[in-house]
């Protein structure tokens, strides 16, 4: 049968054929989807860099919020502070010897007010927290309007919609020590700070004329009348004081003449008449005391002013502007609180007429307590600087620690051996020269300088000691300036003498 | 007790966000097209409960009965939208549907909270450009002359970009002359431009053979990143620029391009800067320096930074809850830098899952441009994913002080005419490619299903045969 042969061939040929077809097609689809996958390798490649960069945005967002979330939101600009205030009861101040200093009160009705059990006392380090916001009060703002309390007291009280317990801050601020300086001023006015050199807790502010922050709306009232307003006592003189560092200043023209005299200024020596001019400058002694044949060591101890106007004179003006800068004069200070840049003007194009009065630390140069201390607490530490501050920790209502704030390095201001050689000078002073008597029978040793700062032309003096105990391994350091120490009898260093007595009597 | 249900809505709004943002990289990781539809459809319940949650919060904090109206209005647009969308469009994607949804409800959430006539403004214009935009997948599959007026949309490009310099239609903002007003609207042309933009580089790519080619499409683009930087408007430079880079890239194949394109980017960056630091650059340099130290000039250039920053830390990871916090210090929270008012408020856990709930679009939208095989199609779906998380890395990026902030919206989250609608657009032209695409996929699977099935019966025929 061929014609049916014919056929069968002929459809087996199509089926061949369709067969082909549909090889082809399946094979065609293949190569077009592998075409597809190569064609994709760059959507691939920018898609991985794109997740990448991402994670590196959810990376970075993780870190802030660990990191630096804390300390950014803290700022006092960020006004969402003030938000927390109606969902929580401001929390407590409380000394480093558990004084509670500053607490919210709640009366029945709900109405809060702030209460400070100890007054006037830890004005200017605590603050106030109506009418604006300082000190403690503006720093540890942040942290006091957080609650930590647990979680059934949380719920107990978010039922009830009563506001949470805030955390109470811990200062470095030890009471005892804040009583004696406090009490040391007396009726005079000036400013006490002491700082622990070793870490920079700062435990001791003082600044007087003080105010009752208890009483805070009586106290805007009084400074606006006429009376009020040249008291300046909101000022806080341990920050804000900018008074002329008198002889305390001795100490930085000494470490610029040694940086001068690596090797030969034990060789320096001078003989004092009680005065003498200096670029047609009256330089005297004071009372006039003519100390004699000096060395360099008797010149700081007796806080000779001749000796010293005669060290300014040699002295390079750039170095001696580097060696007030070093000490961070000039300078923003490591410091979160309120507080004024001290100044020194000297530099290198300063006339010669200008140098005797700036090395006895007359002339225009103006620091604050503060500023002597952080002189102080560099030289006692090595040359290292820690940072000073006044919130040792958080923690909740409850008494759990929240947040323990470690001691922070400012850097070195200067160089250890320099610390060394600049505290067996000032040992002298309190050895054998002007400060010996008030440590004479003391079980510690001390390191510090004197001063006596004229303001005016009439013999109005301040008085000032800068200086720390126990040389070999500084404890503490203390900043003391009385205002107008003629008039009130109140030494500086016998203010100094009775904070070292404290210090030491608890220990 | 309205505290108590407010903190635990909180934590419900937290908890549910965590698991959508799950279900979005769940979904784009299974193959099956039965798992998918009932992750997506899960997502879908996700989404009406972190959105009711936050609605409670409004009310129960404002007590303004017009939220709840307002809220009720939103559902009904949602449900509509997913019901009508998917009805007519049987082969979309429900993913991109419900991210879409999901951004919309989280902008117009946040925008309640701060300015309640913007949230309603924003929800009558989305609500708009939905429904116009849902014609564009059914446009798509009915004609594909689009890529034919590339050159055209390219030329309209560059004249809608100019429009900013005519007088009395243009206006300066923050430093950059990109706005333009028409009657009582505020437009700002580089929203629709880059869309334009896309379309022309993409076709012109896809028709390019020669060098010539490339070289005429990337004369015509330089132009229009020119105009960009006359106009002062770093961050959409920035956008046209790496979306043209990466197009060129994918059309190309070469690395060379990408490495290339980068390095000229930044080298332009860097002439530029010292060429016109103190004319054309100067207000790039006030946001570099506010970039890097914001606090310093807290009063003036850093102030926006500065208080977006406060906003995040302030808020924690927790969030301060809705209404409890202060994002409208934040000045333009409601627009470029309403990332900093969703962390403070819902926080920064729920920042963070809404990044990866955005990289996850990216990612699906990237898929769409892999399963593509028509090369126009595949470079405008590609330029778009580009822009889309170029855009929002800049925003971020921006608020969080990870880079400069360059003035560019959240896209779909941030108030703004402009790009509410562009993104709607681009969201709508992706939704339409996937259409395309599943379709010929669609068809193409039946084609080889029928040739195995085909060559199988013939296998089996010979075997028999013999």
């Amino acid at each position: 049968m061929p014609q049916s042969q014919q056929k069968s061939e002929d459809i087996a040929e199509r089926i061949r054929n369709k067969i082909a077809s549909e090889e082809e097609f399946l094979r065609r689809e293949e190569e077009k989807e592998a075409n597809n996958r190569r064609k994709n390798r760059p959507v691939v490649v920018i898609t991985y860099l794109m997740v990448a960069v991402f994670m590196c945005l959810v990376v970075y967002i993780i870190y802030f919020m660990q990191m630096k979330a804390e300390v950014t939101i803290a700022n006092s600009r960020n006004v969402r502070q003030d938000t927390f205030a109606d969902r929580v009861v401001r929390g407590s101040v409380i000394t480093s010897d558990g004084e509670v200093i500053a607490e919210t009160v709640v009366d029945e009705n709900g109405n809060e007010k702030r209460h400070y059990p100890y007054g006037n006392m830890f004005a200017h380090a605590v603050g106030y927290d109506t009418h604006g916001r300082s000190g403690l009060e503006l720093s540890g703002n942040f942290y006091m309007l957080r609650s930590h309390t647990n979680i059934v007291e949380k719920i107990t009280k978010g039922l009830k919609d009563e506001k949470q317990r805030g955390d109470n801050i811990v200062t470095t601020l030890d009471k005892r020590l804040q009583e004696t300086a406090y009490n040391a001023l007396g009726y005079a006015n000036g400013a006490v700070v002491a700082i622990e050199p070793s870490t920079g807790r700062i435990l001791c502010m003082v600044s007087k004329p003080d105010f009752d922050p208890n009483d805070i709306e009586n106290v805007w009232e009084y400074l606006h009348t006429e009376e009020g307003e040249k008291s300046s006592v909101l000022l806080n003189r341990a920050t804000q004081g900018m008074y002329a560092p008198g002889s305390t200043f001795k100490v930085v023209t000494l470490l610029a003449y040694l940086r001068e005299h690596p090797n030969d200024a034990s060789n320096y020596d001078y003989t004092c008449y009680g005065e003498d001019d200096y670029a047609n400058v009256e330089i005297s002694c004071a009372g006039g005391y003519a100390h004699g044949e000096v060395s360099l060591e008797s010149s700081l101890a007796y806080s000779c002013n001749t000796s010293f106007a005669n060290i300014g004179m040699t002295l390079d003006k750039a170095g001696y502007k580097k060696t007030a800068e070093d000490f961070l004069i000039n300078k923003d200070l490591p410091y979160d609180g309120e507080y004024y840049k001290s100044h020194f003007d000297i530099d290198a194009s300063s006339k010669d007429t200008e140098i005797p009065q700036t090395a006895i630390g007359q002339g225009e140069t103006r620091i604050t307590p503060l500023q002597n201390a952080i002189i102080m607490c560099s030289i006692a530490n090595g040359g290292e600087l820690m940072k000073p501050y006044l919130i040792d920790g958080v923690e909740s209502a409850n008494g759990t620690k929240i947040k323990t704030m470690k001691p922070k390095s400012a850097g070195s201001l200067i160089q250890p051996s320099e610390a060394k050689e600049l505290t067996e000078y000032m040992k002298s002073v309190c050895d054998y020269g002007t400060a010996a008597w008030y440590f004479s029978d003391t079980s510690y040793d001390v390191a510090g300088k004197t001063g006596t700062a004229e303001y005016d032309n009439e013999g109005s003096c301040n008085s000032w000691f800068a200086g720390f105990s126990n040389p070999e391994h500084p404890d503490l350091v203390v900043s003391v300036i009385v205002e107008d120490s003629d008039e009130n009898g109140i030494n500086a260093t016998g203010v100094a003498r009775q904070l070292f007595d404290t210090y030491y009597a608890g220990q | 007790m309205i505290n108590l249900i407010c903190e635990l809505s909180q934590y419900f709004i937290m908890l549910f966000m965590i698991l959508y943002t799950v279900k979005c990289f769940s979904a784009l990781s299974v193959t099956d097209e039965k798992k998918r539809k009932k992750k997506t459809n899960k997502q879908i319940g996700y989404v009406f409960v972190i959105h009711f949650f936050c609605y409670l919060v409004l009310y129960l904090r404002t007590e303004d009965v017009n939220i709840l109206v307002f809220y009720l209005a939103q559902i009904l647009v949602a449900v509509l939208y997913m019901l009508i969308f998917h009805g007519i469009y049987k082969e979309s994607s429900a993913l991109l549907s419900n991210n879409t949804a999901f951004l919309l409800l989280v902008g117009y959430t946040m925008l309640t909270r701060l300015d309640f006539s913007l949230a309603v403004k924003q929800f009558v214009l989305a609500t708009i450009g939905l429904v116009l935009t849902s014609f564009f997948p059914y446009i798509m599959t009915k004609t594909k002359n689009l890529r034919d007026h590339a050159v055209l949309f390219g030329v309209l490009g560059i004249v809608a970009l100019l429009s900013v310099f005519v007088p009395g239609l243009g206006q300066e903002i923050y430093g950059s002359r990109n706005w333009i007003h028409l009657g009582p609207l505020s437009l700002q042309p580089m929203e629709f431009v880059k869309i334009l933009f896309v379309l022309f580089v993409a076709g012109t790519l896809a028709k390019a053979n020669t060098l010539k080619d490339l070289m005429i499409n990337a004369i015509i683009s330089a132009i229009f990143m020119g105009v960009l930087v006359l106009e002062k408007d770093l961050g959409a430079a920035v956008i046209f620029y790496l979306t043209y880079v990466c197009m060129v890239y994918l059309a190309t194949s070469r690395p060379i391009f990408l490495i290339g394109g980068i390095a000229l980017g930044v080298g332009a960056v860097l002439c530029g800067y010292m060429l016109f630091k103190d004319s054309l650059f100067s207000h790039v340099m006030v946001r570099v320096a506010a970039w890097q130290d914001p606090f310093a000039n807290i009063d003036g250039s850093g102030y926006q930074v500065a208080q977006s920053l406060f906003a995040i830390g302030t808020g924690g990871y927790l969030g301060t809850g809705l209404m409890r916090g202060l994002p409208e210090v934040i000045p333009v929270a409601e627009s470029d830098f309403i990332f900093s008012a969703i962390c403070e408020e819902l926080g920064v856990i729920f920042g963070l899952t809404l990044i990866l709930v955005i990289v996850s679009i990216f990612i699906s939208f990237v898929n769409v441009s892999m399963k593509c095989r028509d090369p126009f199609y595949k470079y405008v779906s590609f330029g778009f994913s580009v822009i889309y998380i170029v855009q929002s890395l800049l925003n971020l990026g921006g608020v969080t002080k990870f880079i400069p902030s360059t003035g560019v919206t959240l896209p779909l989250i941030s108030y703004g005419v402009s790009s509410v609608l562009s993104t709607l657009v681009i969201f709508a032209v992706i939704q339409g490619i996937y259409v395309v695409t599943t379709r010929e996929a669609i068809k193409n699977e039946k084609d080889r299903e029928r040739a195995r099935n085909f060559l199988e019966q013939a296998n089996a025929a010979i075997s028999a045969e013999e």
